[in-house]
Protein backbone atom coordinates (compact mmCIF):
# COMPACT_ATOMS: atom_id res chain seq x y z
CA UNK A 1 0.00 0.00 0.00
CA UNK A 2 1.52 3.30 -1.07
CA UNK A 3 -0.18 5.32 1.64
CA UNK A 4 -2.58 4.55 4.44
CA UNK A 5 -6.19 5.11 3.39
CA UNK A 6 -8.32 7.72 5.15
CA UNK A 7 -11.28 5.82 6.53
CA UNK A 8 -14.42 7.28 8.09
CA UNK A 9 -17.13 5.34 9.91
CA UNK A 10 -20.60 6.83 10.44
CA UNK A 11 -22.31 6.00 13.72
CA UNK A 12 -26.07 6.30 14.29
CA UNK A 13 -28.07 5.79 17.46
CA UNK A 14 -28.50 2.02 17.38
CA UNK A 15 -25.38 1.16 15.37
CA UNK A 16 -23.69 -1.78 17.06
CA UNK A 17 -20.99 -3.02 14.70
CA UNK A 18 -18.95 0.19 14.64
CA UNK A 19 -16.43 -0.94 17.22
CA UNK A 20 -15.97 -4.31 15.53
CA UNK A 21 -15.26 -2.45 12.31
CA UNK A 22 -12.74 -0.11 13.93
CA UNK A 23 -10.91 -3.06 15.48
CA UNK A 24 -11.06 -5.13 12.27
CA UNK A 25 -9.55 -2.33 10.18
CA UNK A 26 -6.87 -1.65 12.78
CA UNK A 27 -6.01 -5.35 13.06
CA UNK A 28 -5.95 -6.14 9.37
CA UNK A 29 -4.39 -2.97 7.97
CA UNK A 30 -3.03 -1.09 10.97
CA UNK A 31 -5.09 1.94 10.00
CA UNK A 32 -6.89 4.28 12.41
CA UNK A 33 -10.43 5.31 11.53
CA UNK A 34 -12.22 8.63 11.73
CA UNK A 35 -15.49 8.37 13.69
CA UNK A 36 -18.42 10.49 12.45
CA UNK A 37 -21.53 10.95 14.60
CA UNK A 38 -24.74 10.93 12.53
CA UNK A 39 -25.58 14.58 13.05
CA UNK A 40 -22.22 15.91 11.97
CA UNK A 41 -22.63 18.08 8.91
CA UNK A 42 -19.15 17.57 7.50
CA UNK A 43 -17.28 14.38 6.75
CA UNK A 44 -13.60 15.18 6.20
CA UNK A 45 -11.93 13.99 3.02
CA UNK A 46 -11.91 10.21 3.07
CA UNK A 47 -10.84 7.45 0.70
CA UNK A 48 -13.55 5.21 2.01
CA UNK A 49 -16.65 5.69 4.17
CA UNK A 50 -18.18 2.78 6.09
CA UNK A 51 -21.75 2.56 7.33
CA UNK A 52 -21.75 -0.17 9.99
CA UNK A 53 -24.37 -2.71 10.94
CA UNK A 54 -26.82 -2.49 13.79
CA UNK A 55 -30.32 -1.15 14.26
CA UNK A 56 -30.14 2.55 13.43
CA UNK A 57 -33.07 4.34 15.08
CA UNK A 58 -34.29 0.96 16.31
CA UNK A 59 -35.29 -0.06 12.76
CA UNK A 60 -38.40 2.10 13.29
CA UNK A 61 -40.68 2.51 10.25
CA UNK A 62 -38.40 0.46 7.95
CA UNK A 63 -34.84 -0.66 8.56
CA UNK A 64 -32.54 2.15 7.48
CA UNK A 65 -35.09 4.78 6.40
CA UNK A 66 -34.76 7.18 9.34
CA UNK A 67 -30.97 7.20 9.11
CA UNK A 68 -31.19 8.41 5.50
CA UNK A 69 -32.43 11.79 6.72
CA UNK A 70 -29.38 12.53 8.88
CA UNK A 71 -26.83 15.24 8.00
CA UNK A 72 -24.00 12.69 7.80
CA UNK A 73 -25.81 10.76 5.07
CA UNK A 74 -26.15 13.94 3.00
CA UNK A 75 -22.37 14.11 3.17
CA UNK A 76 -22.05 10.43 2.23
CA UNK A 77 -24.16 11.13 -0.87
CA UNK A 78 -22.03 14.17 -1.73
CA UNK A 79 -18.73 12.29 -1.38
CA UNK A 80 -20.02 9.21 -3.20
CA UNK A 81 -20.87 11.35 -6.22
CA UNK A 82 -17.24 12.45 -6.28
CA UNK A 83 -16.21 8.80 -6.53
CA UNK A 84 -15.33 8.15 -2.88
CA UNK A 85 -15.90 4.51 -1.97
CA UNK A 86 -18.77 3.78 0.39
CA UNK A 87 -19.37 0.40 2.01
CA UNK A 88 -22.53 -0.39 3.98
CA UNK A 89 -22.65 -3.58 5.99
CA UNK A 90 -26.00 -5.10 7.01
CA UNK A 91 -27.95 -2.13 8.37
CA UNK A 92 -25.51 0.00 6.36
CA UNK A 93 -26.69 -1.84 3.23
CA UNK A 94 -30.31 -1.16 4.18
CA UNK A 95 -29.49 2.54 4.63
CA UNK A 96 -27.77 2.72 1.23
CA UNK A 97 -30.79 1.22 -0.55
CA UNK A 98 -33.20 3.47 1.35
CA UNK A 99 -31.27 6.58 0.27
CA UNK A 100 -31.19 5.18 -3.27
CA UNK A 101 -27.42 5.09 -3.55
CA UNK A 102 -27.89 1.39 -4.26
CA UNK A 103 -30.66 -0.29 -6.25
CA UNK A 104 -33.27 -2.64 -4.78
CA UNK A 105 -34.38 -3.07 -1.22
CA UNK A 106 -34.01 -5.48 1.70
CA UNK A 107 -37.23 -7.06 2.95
CA UNK A 108 -38.08 -9.59 5.67
CA UNK A 109 -36.32 -12.93 5.37
CA UNK A 110 -38.46 -15.51 3.58
CA UNK A 111 -38.60 -17.43 6.84
CA UNK A 112 -39.54 -14.50 9.10
CA UNK A 113 -37.03 -15.07 11.85
CA UNK A 114 -33.74 -13.49 12.81
CA UNK A 115 -30.93 -15.38 11.07
CA UNK A 116 -27.58 -15.72 12.78
CA UNK A 117 -25.26 -18.20 11.09
CA UNK A 118 -22.14 -18.61 8.99
CA UNK A 119 -22.55 -18.68 5.20
CA UNK A 120 -20.36 -18.91 2.12
CA UNK A 121 -20.16 -16.11 -0.39
CA UNK A 122 -19.13 -16.33 -4.00
CA UNK A 123 -17.27 -13.26 -5.26
CA UNK A 124 -17.83 -11.66 -8.65
CA UNK A 125 -14.28 -10.91 -9.78
CA UNK A 126 -15.63 -8.75 -12.61
CA UNK A 127 -16.87 -6.26 -10.06
CA UNK A 128 -14.39 -3.39 -9.82
CA UNK A 129 -14.76 -2.76 -6.11
CA UNK A 130 -14.07 -6.31 -4.90
CA UNK A 131 -11.90 -7.71 -7.69
CA UNK A 132 -8.71 -7.41 -5.65
CA UNK A 133 -9.90 -9.69 -2.86
CA UNK A 134 -7.54 -12.63 -3.19
CA UNK A 135 -10.15 -15.36 -2.52
CA UNK A 136 -12.85 -16.80 -4.77
CA UNK A 137 -15.23 -17.30 -1.88
CA UNK A 138 -15.48 -16.17 1.74
CA UNK A 139 -16.98 -17.71 4.84
CA UNK A 140 -18.65 -14.96 6.85
CA UNK A 141 -21.42 -14.62 9.43
CA UNK A 142 -24.85 -13.13 8.76
CA UNK A 143 -27.15 -11.71 11.42
CA UNK A 144 -30.36 -10.12 10.17
CA UNK A 145 -34.13 -10.38 9.87
CA UNK A 146 -34.50 -8.06 6.86
CA UNK A 147 -31.91 -9.30 4.40
CA UNK A 148 -33.98 -10.60 1.53
CA UNK A 149 -32.78 -8.65 -1.50
CA UNK A 150 -35.58 -7.65 -3.86
CA UNK A 151 -35.83 -5.48 -6.95
CA UNK A 152 -37.91 -5.36 -10.08
CA UNK A 153 -37.08 -7.70 -12.96
CA UNK A 154 -35.67 -5.00 -15.26
CA UNK A 155 -33.41 -3.77 -12.48
CA UNK A 156 -32.24 -7.31 -11.75
CA UNK A 157 -31.20 -7.75 -15.37
CA UNK A 158 -29.25 -4.48 -15.22
CA UNK A 159 -27.46 -5.68 -12.08
CA UNK A 160 -26.43 -8.85 -13.91
CA UNK A 161 -25.47 -7.15 -17.16
CA UNK A 162 -23.35 -4.53 -15.42
CA UNK A 163 -21.57 -6.85 -12.97
CA UNK A 164 -23.14 -5.06 -10.01
CA UNK A 165 -23.84 -8.27 -8.12
CA UNK A 166 -20.73 -8.46 -5.94
CA UNK A 167 -21.60 -11.34 -3.61
CA UNK A 168 -23.95 -14.33 -3.84
CA UNK A 169 -24.70 -16.91 -1.16
CA UNK A 170 -23.24 -20.27 -2.18
CA UNK A 171 -22.26 -23.66 -0.76
CA UNK A 172 -18.80 -24.70 0.41
CA UNK A 173 -17.83 -25.52 -3.19
CA UNK A 174 -19.06 -22.21 -4.60
CA UNK A 175 -22.31 -23.55 -6.10
CA UNK A 176 -25.15 -21.05 -6.08
CA UNK A 177 -28.56 -22.65 -5.59
CA UNK A 178 -31.78 -22.38 -3.60
CA UNK A 179 -30.52 -24.68 -0.85
CA UNK A 180 -27.82 -22.13 -0.02
CA UNK A 181 -30.09 -19.11 -0.03
CA UNK A 182 -30.57 -18.25 3.65
CA UNK A 183 -33.12 -15.45 3.32
CA UNK A 184 -34.92 -15.69 -0.02
CA UNK A 185 -32.85 -13.03 -1.82
CA UNK A 186 -33.28 -12.87 -5.59
CA UNK A 187 -30.44 -14.80 -7.28
CA UNK A 188 -28.95 -15.46 -3.82
CA UNK A 189 -27.76 -11.84 -3.77
CA UNK A 190 -25.79 -10.94 -0.63
CA UNK A 191 -24.16 -7.74 -1.88
CA UNK A 192 -24.47 -5.27 -4.75
CA UNK A 193 -22.69 -2.17 -5.98
CA UNK A 194 -23.95 0.88 -7.82
CA UNK A 195 -23.38 1.22 -11.56
CA UNK A 196 -20.10 3.13 -11.08
CA UNK A 197 -19.01 0.40 -8.65
CA UNK A 198 -17.76 2.75 -5.95
CA UNK A 199 -20.60 1.98 -3.50
CA UNK A 200 -21.08 -1.48 -2.00
CA UNK A 201 -23.81 -2.86 0.23
CA UNK A 202 -23.58 -6.32 1.76
CA UNK A 203 -25.51 -8.26 4.39
CA UNK A 204 -22.67 -10.48 5.74
CA UNK A 205 -20.34 -9.16 8.45
CA UNK A 206 -16.63 -9.32 7.52
CA UNK A 207 -15.79 -7.27 10.62
CA UNK A 208 -17.02 -10.15 12.80
CA UNK A 209 -14.74 -12.67 11.11
CA UNK A 210 -11.25 -11.48 11.88
CA UNK A 211 -9.98 -14.02 14.32
CA UNK A 212 -12.78 -15.22 16.54
CA UNK A 213 -14.45 -18.63 16.62
CA UNK A 214 -12.34 -19.93 13.78
CA UNK A 215 -13.70 -17.43 11.27
CA UNK A 216 -10.98 -15.34 9.68
CA UNK A 217 -12.08 -14.71 6.09
CA UNK A 218 -13.07 -11.19 7.05
CA UNK A 219 -9.44 -10.14 6.79
CA UNK A 220 -9.50 -10.98 3.07
CA UNK A 221 -12.51 -8.70 2.63
CA UNK A 222 -10.55 -5.75 3.98
CA UNK A 223 -8.13 -6.17 1.08
CA UNK A 224 -10.61 -3.93 -0.78
CA UNK A 225 -9.03 -1.09 1.17
CA UNK A 226 -5.62 -1.77 -0.33
CA UNK A 227 -6.60 -0.89 -3.87
CA UNK A 228 -7.05 2.82 -3.27
CA UNK B 1 -56.62 18.76 9.07
CA UNK B 2 -56.12 15.05 9.70
CA UNK B 3 -55.13 12.43 7.18
CA UNK B 4 -54.68 8.68 7.41
CA UNK B 5 -52.00 7.12 5.20
CA UNK B 6 -52.30 3.39 4.53
CA UNK B 7 -49.11 1.61 3.39
CA UNK B 8 -49.27 -1.94 2.05
CA UNK B 9 -47.20 -4.29 -0.08
CA UNK B 10 -47.61 -4.22 -3.84
CA UNK B 11 -49.30 -7.19 -5.48
CA UNK B 12 -46.80 -9.98 -5.99
CA UNK B 13 -44.33 -8.92 -3.29
CA UNK B 14 -43.85 -11.74 -0.84
CA UNK B 15 -44.80 -10.88 2.74
CA UNK B 16 -43.61 -13.73 5.00
CA UNK B 17 -45.29 -12.18 8.05
CA UNK B 18 -48.69 -12.23 6.36
CA UNK B 19 -48.03 -15.82 5.27
CA UNK B 20 -47.18 -16.78 8.85
CA UNK B 21 -50.37 -15.11 10.16
CA UNK B 22 -52.48 -16.94 7.57
CA UNK B 23 -50.87 -20.28 8.41
CA UNK B 24 -51.55 -19.72 12.12
CA UNK B 25 -55.19 -18.84 11.40
CA UNK B 26 -55.45 -22.02 9.32
CA UNK B 27 -54.13 -23.93 12.33
CA UNK B 28 -56.75 -22.26 14.53
CA UNK B 29 -59.45 -23.60 12.26
CA UNK B 30 -60.08 -20.49 10.16
CA UNK B 31 -59.66 -22.41 6.93
CA UNK B 32 -62.03 -20.10 5.04
CA UNK B 33 -59.25 -17.59 4.27
CA UNK B 34 -58.13 -17.50 0.64
CA UNK B 35 -55.56 -14.76 1.06
CA UNK B 36 -54.37 -12.46 3.83
CA UNK B 37 -52.32 -9.30 3.44
CA UNK B 38 -51.27 -6.75 5.97
CA UNK B 39 -50.14 -3.14 6.10
CA UNK B 40 -49.77 -0.19 8.41
CA UNK B 41 -51.33 3.21 8.77
CA UNK B 42 -50.19 6.63 9.95
CA UNK B 43 -52.43 9.44 11.21
CA UNK B 44 -51.03 12.83 10.35
CA UNK B 45 -52.44 16.13 11.59
CA UNK B 46 -51.27 19.03 9.41
CA UNK B 47 -51.21 22.53 10.88
CA UNK B 48 -54.21 24.65 9.83
CA UNK B 49 -52.08 27.49 8.46
CA UNK B 50 -50.57 25.25 5.74
CA UNK B 51 -51.99 25.78 2.28
CA UNK B 52 -51.02 22.63 0.40
CA UNK B 53 -51.86 20.06 3.04
CA UNK B 54 -52.60 17.17 0.69
CA UNK B 55 -49.40 17.74 -1.29
CA UNK B 56 -47.38 17.65 1.93
CA UNK B 57 -48.97 14.36 3.01
CA UNK B 58 -48.40 12.90 -0.46
CA UNK B 59 -44.73 13.90 -0.38
CA UNK B 60 -44.27 12.44 3.10
CA UNK B 61 -45.95 9.21 2.03
CA UNK B 62 -43.89 8.89 -1.12
CA UNK B 63 -40.50 9.87 0.28
CA UNK B 64 -40.56 8.47 3.80
CA UNK B 65 -43.55 6.39 4.84
CA UNK B 66 -43.48 3.97 1.90
CA UNK B 67 -40.80 2.23 -0.10
CA UNK B 68 -41.95 2.60 -3.73
CA UNK B 69 -40.09 -0.54 -4.81
CA UNK B 70 -42.31 -2.81 -2.75
CA UNK B 71 -45.12 -0.70 -1.24
CA UNK B 72 -48.19 1.30 -2.27
CA UNK B 73 -49.84 4.00 -0.23
CA UNK B 74 -53.33 5.42 -0.06
CA UNK B 75 -54.31 8.70 1.61
CA UNK B 76 -57.66 9.25 3.33
CA UNK B 77 -58.98 12.47 4.83
CA UNK B 78 -60.24 11.95 8.36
Amino acid sequence: MAKKPLISIIIFPGSNCDRDLIVAIKKTLNVETNIIWHNEKIIPKSDIIFIPGGFSYGDYLRAGILATKSPAIKEVIRWSKKGVRVIGICNGFQILTECKLLPGTLTKNINPSFLCKDIYLKLNKNNKLIKNISKEKLKLPIAHSQGCFYCEEEQLKLLQDNNQIAFQYCDVNGNINKDNNPNGSLLNIAGVTNLKQNILGMMPHPERAIDLQGLSDGKFFFEVLKQL
Amino acid sequence: MKFRVYVSFKEGVLDPEAEAIKKTLDTCGFTEIRKLSRGKFFDIDIKDKCKNKEDIVKKISDEVLSNPIIENFKIEKL
